[in-house]
């Protein structure tokens, strides 16, 4: 009897060790959800911009090893699609959707925009002794004419942060992933604070001829709740 | 009555009474515990800058500021307390819950676009997309919080063990807690600050154990969430 007890508590010694030591290799991996983008609240420009996403945005993974800490992976991507369309659905009287950079001569639209994530970056609250987690984006944006000249490129810099004391015992995926949802909010306000006042862009509206907007608007394609 | 009272204190002469001496016993303890939790001090103040009145119509909106590089944002589930009290009792007030509002009016109150002052809202107010949609939802007074809840000091030590023989703690915690929240009460209506009420609860809660913790929490949010949800009613309907 004694010596069963010994051995279940052996037993336990070694999970609750092997536990621990697992603890620094653990991998935290959140997906930043599709659903809650939305549509921007602004006086459409009355242009037609085609949008193009690239297959590295669409599926743009952020992974990061910070050994003990354990390894962070943050699928930023999938988001991507519904994120933009519906930012250019408030922007834009029409937003068109484009499969192909080939076929950009083929589509009724003005320009096309073509964003591409150039670097993404993270921060903990053990790194910064707060209580928060941090999410940076820099976006490489383009915009392509019909006959595939880029007609203005430009960085843009997001940046979102969550409190870990708003989760439930400071868990790290919910805290996480608002963090970085908030980066994709605030790439999304930046973009309508900034494209306009872009030299680049205020000569390509200038000479833009602009199109009617639609008397129905659910027929603006591409919008996505 | 009173002898079959003076009966059930004495376990073991009625086996059918032990159970029900001992569930007294706990219901006690339970409520003697309850009643110790710490103590918490709170104090509210307003300052009045222009007279205020709601209709039926008129909704409200508590926000948190969100601004950066602050490490100081306001907890979520304070700006969820103070909406949550305001929209009931017998005065209550229509509240539009904060997230709804951001993405309601997005991207116009995101933490790098939202107005930082009331001078800021002429020039949001004149994009008529915006002002149609405040007016959709009928929002009259928006309501910026700023503040947090921190720990302020704590001490003692307790040490928990586990043997074969069973588990176990000994010493004790004590730790106290400063809530500080103001509230800047903006006019739609008349584009202005009506005026600002502040929150203020300091509590100091504690934990003694041997063999078991006790806990004896001071609910300084909370207070603070109570007393300025209260002012703030008070403050909006009897302007």
């Amino acid at each position: 009897m004694k010596k069963i007890h010994r051995t279940k508590l052996l037993r336990h010694t070694v999970t609750l060790l092997l536990a621990v030591l697992m603890a620094g290799c653990m991998t935290t991996s959140v997906e930043v959800p599709a659903t809650q983008f939305p549509v921007p609240l602004m006086q459409k420009l009355p242009v037609r911009m085609g949008l193009y996403l690239p297959e590295e945005l669409r599926n743009y993974e952020f992974r990061q090893d910070l050994g003990d800490a354990g390894v962070f992976e943050i699928e930023i991507g999938p988001a991507q699609e519904a994120m933009f369309t519906n930012l250019l659905t408030g922007m834009f009287v029409k937003v068109v959707p484009a499969s192909d950079p080939v076929t950009f001569d083929t589509l009724e639209a003005d320009a096309v925009l073509v964003p591409r994530i150039a670097e993404m970056q993270f921060s903990t609250p053990q790194q910064t002794r707060t209580d928060y987690y941090e999410v940076w984006i820099r976006y490489d944006m383009a915009l392509y004419d019909q006959d595939g000249t880029v007609l203005v490129q430009w960085p843009l810099t997001a940046y979102g942060k969550a409190n870990t004391q708003n989760y439930l015992l400071a868990s790290t995926s919910p805290t996480l992933t608002q963090a970085a949802l908030n980066a994709c909010r605030d790439a999304m306000a930046f973009f309508t604070v900034q494209f306009q006042t872009l030299p680049g862009v205020q000569q390509w509206l200038q000479a833009t001829t602009p199109i009617q907007p639609p008397t129905n608007p659910a027929t603006v394609q591409g919008g996505t709740s | 009555m009173i002898h079959s009272h003076t009966e059930s204190l004495q376990p073991g002469r009625n086996p059918r009474l032990t159970g029900l001496v001992s569930t007294a016993r706990t219901a006690l303890f339970a409520t003697l515990i309850a009643s110790l939790g710490g103590c918490v001090t709170s104090t509210v103040q307003e300052v009045r800058q222009a007279s205020t009145g709601m209709t039926e119509s008129d909704s409200i909106v508590i926000l948190g500021r969100r601004d950066r590089p602050s490490n100081d944002e306001t907890e979520l589930d304070f700006i969820d307390c103070v909406s949550a009290n305001l929209g009931k009792g017998g005065t209550a007030v229509n509240v539009i819950n904060e997230q709804a509002f951001r993405d309601a009016i997005f991207p116009w109150f995101e933490p790098r676009t939202a107005p930082a002052k009331t001078s800021d809202l002429p020039e949001l107010m004149a994009t008529p997309v915006v002002s149609q949609r405040l007016q959709e939802i009928g929002l009259r007074y928006l309501v910026w919080i700023d503040g947090s809840t921190v720990r302020t000091d704590s001490g003692g030590s307790m040490t928990c063990s586990v043997t074969t023989a069973g588990a176990g703690c000994f010493g004790f915690l004590t730790w106290e807690n400063d809530s500080s929240y103001e509230a800047s009460i903006w006019d739609l209506r008349s584009g202005n600050t009506v005026g600002r009420v502040s929150s203020d609860a300091i509590g100091t809660s504690y934990m003694p154990a041997i063999v078991v913790p006790l806990p004896f929490i001071a609910r300084v949010q909370n207070s603070a969430c109570t007393s300025l949800a209260g002012q703030l009613k008070s403050f909006i309907t009897n302007g």
